[in-house]
């Protein structure tokens, strides 16, 4: 496959030269080459495997496709086109058992690659005359992969650019301790303490993915994204971050690129010989041209244009990791506990009280925070997804230890009522850990949730009077925010998850002084003094906030 | 002439060669002249201060922290933290000098001879700065696991470049990774013909390191960016040629230029010189770190502490002067809790704020006092060392941070989870203080024990 010329001593030099004039076009000289036949059966068992681990392998992927609302999009519909799951699971996703730490489908995948590609060769054995080398598929295949992992990883590259992946710690994570985090909050984290270094992460990113839409930068493109997802792998099995499956396709996907040059590579740099590039390039007829035009302008159309649009709304109003409806504005701040009944008992601060509040916060947004030394479950996933409810916004709990309790509140301004539900579901989605890993529902559960008959004292927990004083919560951000996807999350049931419940209302002047009291989640009555205190950080304040909280 | 070189005979190309020897244009040469200058002066230890560093080194009783710091030589000319004005002033002497030795040699139609032995000097410089940084990442010594202390501080109290060591130091096995990229780069430097491979691992790696610096507000941007600078101005040398293959798909010649060593005397100084560098900064310097991570490492203290009494501890009690302080979070005087570190640290939790140790830059310490990794960065705590005497049962302490703030503490322990206190504090107040062992779980050690996957309760 190679041409190249030994130049090493001066003799060769001559004959060299004289047979082989530079101005060859590299494409005649590819074009007729015969392939042997070793490489032939690799090729064929590559072109199948590639194919299949590039195109999207559930049909819910297609259908979603033709269900947006083209002229209402939210950024995760797009996002949701660029992240597909891809490979074979119709066999399923385990391998003797075992899903092989996700990596199974890719097992399998090969295997059945390997069957298609050799009856391929067996056909190919009859045909006459036999095809002498795949170039053209060769470039297909490469024009393939390369947009699979270009469209993927711009979609990767947004969320970064425009720093929503990993928000800038609340409040509530701030008070906690490090050590009563889980090592994947604690990676996710210390990235979103520097959103200018998300940014800068975000570049990369969308520089190799932009390098990987043209054909001359290809292999600078391969070499970014193999180097930036290859340590993700790694930072994705050390911290446990749950993605190391995704983000070890883009290494097998940038590698799988790498192939066609890293021998011209070797040859030019270490070996220091005389190389030729073997680039073949299709030729297109008009129609072809026009067609190629169009899908490009397209790709870039909706994956870098309107992607960036979108993501740039989604970083200034809604935030897909925090909530995104602004906190009562009053109530915002971090409040030592200084007075606590509970059902008329008052009880004196402690650090090891299993009762008593011991601090709380009131975030920028529908968020209260409060700390009780009680042992808890703890939601492990990483707070991904995309949910379009505040309450399903769950990164301000996840992986996080400590006594600290989240609840997301719908405030009554009037009547001046917090209607509390904490944040943690019992046997929720977790949505976190990955869709592969991701629990399915039992058929019971399902019928269940369908009925809506999770929690069935849930359902007129806030009057109708309250309700209307509220208003609606889908509309509570800013209307450039507004989406089809959001419309559909908030006009279906909500998931009757079972969770902790509280009503309290709350009385302060300024906010310097919030006095809480109500029903909680035990259904004892509880009474609250908060003061406000002014808790400084040694940790600089983020200098690149997402949403829209004023 | 002490080494010849072969120039391979110029061909007609057809311009698709995309750098061959052979005359070099007027501003390569006006540029290679003052790079020439600019980076033998950044690369090669000129400074007085260098040697003394040298001669102070107890050769008998090499430590790796020695072989470290010698590794991060640059040169200064003014004192204080490290500033770019070092560089510009280097860059000045480099054009003075650039347009003096030009005028003394117009008639030179090329500095391939001379470009090559720069790339040595650059490609060994490199190589000490990565290999140093390496080996310490390597054995991971630069981020060492949270001090009890430190797990027990609010992440919000901690600066970002401290969360950044800690937020390393929890997985070691990444970290070995990290060190592992920065050594493959260093011994890929070390051939000329893999220099340019080393470079494309380089550029990325050290490039993600100055923008952690800069970032997590690291005191080591303007060393990072050197490093990068050595990388670029190596990778400079095949660029064009990638360029011409990659991306323009052309034809492309390979460089053309090697020494060869005619003499004798001058192939076993080569030898001499590169056996040297591998023994020292490989062999000994890898021995010595692997050794420092299983007995003397260098972040935390070693004068082990109170026997047996490592932990996180509630204060159930507190004196002061005769009066009982009741529980807390806002009072001034109170302590809130206290850890006693498997070293000879005693870490306090107050309200207070305490005074912050904002070291960020990496030096190597074998005097226990010196070591401040524990403290620097975090706010929250104060941060005690101690002398212990077991006879009189006592406990010197002293502010790691403020040495005038110092307390003599008689303990008693009644059981295994309580420790009491008693003595003279700050302003010769008496203190009375009852601690009580906590049972701590931390959640990320204890997920590792189970997987994070499903239910959870802690």
């Amino acid at each position: 496959m190679l041409s190249t010329i030994k130049l090493n001593t001066a003799t060769e030099l001559p004959v060299v030269e004289e047979s082989r004039p530079a101005d060859v076009q590299p494409d005649e000289r590819g074009e007729s080459a015969r392939w042997p036949e070793w490489q032939k059966t690799l090729f064929r068992i590559a072109f199948v495997f590639f194919i299949a681990m590039s195109i999207p392998n559930s049909a819910e992927w297609y259908t979603a496709l033709f269900n947006f609302e083209w002229t209402r999009l939210h950024y995760r519909d797009v996002y949701d086109i660029a992240r597909f799951g891809s490979g074979l699971d119709i066999f399923g996703r385990t391998l003797f058992g075992s899903p092989l730490n996700g990596y199974a489908t890719w097992i399998i995948t090969f295997f059945a690659a390997t069957v298609v590609g050799l009856i391929w060769t067996g056909i190919d054995r009859l045909r006459k005359p036999q095809p002498a080398n795949y170039n053209q598929l060769y470039y297909w295949l490469r024009v393939v992969v390369r947009y699979r992992a270009g469209i993927g990883i711009i979609g990767f590259g947004f969320t970064k650019l425009l720093p929503t992946q990993m928000p800038y710690p609340s409040l509530g994570l701030l008070n906690t301790n490090f050590g009563d985090f889980t090592l994947q909050k604690i990676y996710w984290l210390s990235v979103g303490i520097v959103p200018w270094y998300q940014v800068f992460a975000g570049v990369v990113e969308l520089a190799a993915g932009i390098l990987l839409f043209f054909r001359g930068t290809t292999t600078l493109g391969a070499i970014l994204l193999l180097g930036a997802l290859g340590d993700i792998v790694y930072v994705n099995f050390a911290y446990d971050g749950g993605v190391h499956v995704y983000s070890s396709y883009f290494v097998l996907l940038a590698a799988f690129l790498l192939i066609k040059d890293t021998p011209k590579l070797w040859n030019l740099i270490v070996l220091e010989r005389f190389t030729a590039p073997n680039n073949i390039y299709p030729f297109f007829s008009k129609t072809g041209k026009y067609i190629r035009y169009a899908l490009k302008f397209g790709v870039f159309g909706l994956f870098l244009v309107h992607l960036f649009y979108l993501q740039y709304v989604n970083f200034k109003y809604d935030p897909y990791k925090q909530p995104s409806t602004a906190g009562v504005k009053t109530l915002r701040g971090n409040y030592n506990v200084t007075e606590f009944k509970i059902n008329n008992q008052t009880i004196p601060y402690s650090p090891t009280d299993t009762l008593r509040w011991q601090w709380a916060t009131f975030e920028n947004w529908t968020t209260l925070t409060f700390k009780v030394n009680k042992p808890q479950p703890l939601d492990l996933s990483n707070g991904g997804g995309a949910p379009m409810r505040d309450i399903g916004r769950t990164f301000e709990l996840t992986g996080t230890a400590g006594g600290q309790r989240v609840y997301h509140y719908l405030a009554d301004t009037i009547a001046h009522t917090l209607y509390l539900r904490d944040k943690y579901a019992k046997g929720g989605a977790r949505d976190g850990v990955g869709q592969e890993q991701k629990p399915q529902p039992s058929r019971a559960e399902k019928s269940k949730e369908a009925r809506g008959e999770g929690d069935r004292a849930d359902k007129n927990w806030i009057s109708k009077a309250a309700l209307a004083r509220i208003g609606d919560e889908n509309k509570m951000i800013d209307p450039i925010a507004y989406s089809a996807r959001r419309d559909k999350e908030f006009a279906a049931k909500p998931r009757r998850d079972k969770r902790n419940r509280m009503i309290l209302n709350y009385t302060t002047q300024d906010g310097s002084r919030v006095i809480l009291s109500g029903i909680n989640e035990n259904k004892d009555s509880i009474y609250v003094v908060l003061d406000r205190v002014k808790r400084p950080y040694v940790l600089a304040k983020s200098t690149l906030n997402a949403g829209k909280y004023d | 002439m002490s080494s010849a070189a072969i120039y391979e005979a110029q061909v007609r190309s057809g311009g698709a060669v995309a750098s061959a020897p052979g005359e070099w244009k007027p501003f390569e040469k006006v540029l290679f002249r003052i790079a020439f200058i600019y980076f033998v002066i950044q690369c090669v230890p000129l400074d007085w201060k260098f040697y003394r560093q040298v001669f102070q080194i107890n050769w008998l009783n090499l430590t790796y922290g020695d072989i470290f710091e010698l590794s991060r030589y640059q040169l200064r000319f003014f004192s204080g933290p490290d500033t770019w004005a070092n560089w510009a002033v280097i860059l000045l002497i480099a054009i003075v000098g650039g347009i003096v030795w030009g005028n003394r040699d117009k008639d030179k139609k090329e500095y391939n001879q001379l470009y090559y032995w720069l790339r040595v000097i650059v490609r060994y410089r490199l190589a000490a700065g990565l290999i140093a940084y390496g080996f310490i990442k390597f054995f991971p010594l630069q981020a060492p696991p949270p001090s009890l202390s430190n797990l027990n501080t609010a992440y919000g109290d901690f600066s970002a470049w401290k969360l950044f060591a800690l937020s390393l130091g929890v997985v070691p096995d990444y970290q070995s990774f990290l060190g592992l990229v920065e050594l493959a780069g260093g011994l890929l430097l070390l051939h000329r013909r893999t220099t340019t491979l080393a470079t494309l691992i380089i550029i990325p790696f050290t490039g993600n390191v100055f923008i952690s610096n800069l970032a997590y507000e690291g005191g080591e941007y303007i060393y990072s960016f050197y490093l990068i600078v050595l990388a670029l101005f190596l990778f400079a040398f095949d660029a064009n040629r990638l360029n011409n293959l990659l991306t323009l798909g052309k034809p492309t010649f390979p460089n053309r230029f090697k020494p060869v060593f005619t003499q004798n005397n001058i192939k076993q100084a080569r030898i001499a010189f590169k056996g040297a560098f591998v023994l020292f900064f490989v062999v000994i310097y890898g021995y010595k770190s692997y050794a420092g991570y299983h007995n003397y490492s260098y972040q935390y203290p070693t004068k082990p502490g109170l026997a047996q009494a490592a932990g996180l501890y509630n204060v159930e009690q507190f004196v002061l002067n005769g009066d009982t302080l009741a529980y807390s979070p806002l009072d001034p005087v109170r302590w809130k809790d206290v850890v006693f570190e498997n070293w000879a640290t005693l870490s306090i939790r107050s309200s207070p704020p305490a005074v912050i140790d904002s070291a960020n830059v990496e030096h190597i310490d074998f005097d226990d006092a010196r070591r401040n990794y524990e403290q620097a960065g975090s706010g929250g705590r104060h941060y005690y060392s101690y002398e212990h005497d077991p006879a009189s049962k006592t406990l010197k302490l002293t502010n790691k941070v403020d040495a005038s703030d110092r307390l003599t503490l008689h303990y008693s322990r009644p059981d295994s989870t309580t420790i009491l206190l008693s003595g003279v504090g700050k302003s010769n107040d008496s203190l009375y203080v009852a601690l009580k062992k906590i049972n701590k779980k931390y959640l990320f050690q204890e997920v590792q024990k189970v997987g994070r996957r499903g239910e959870f309760k802690l």
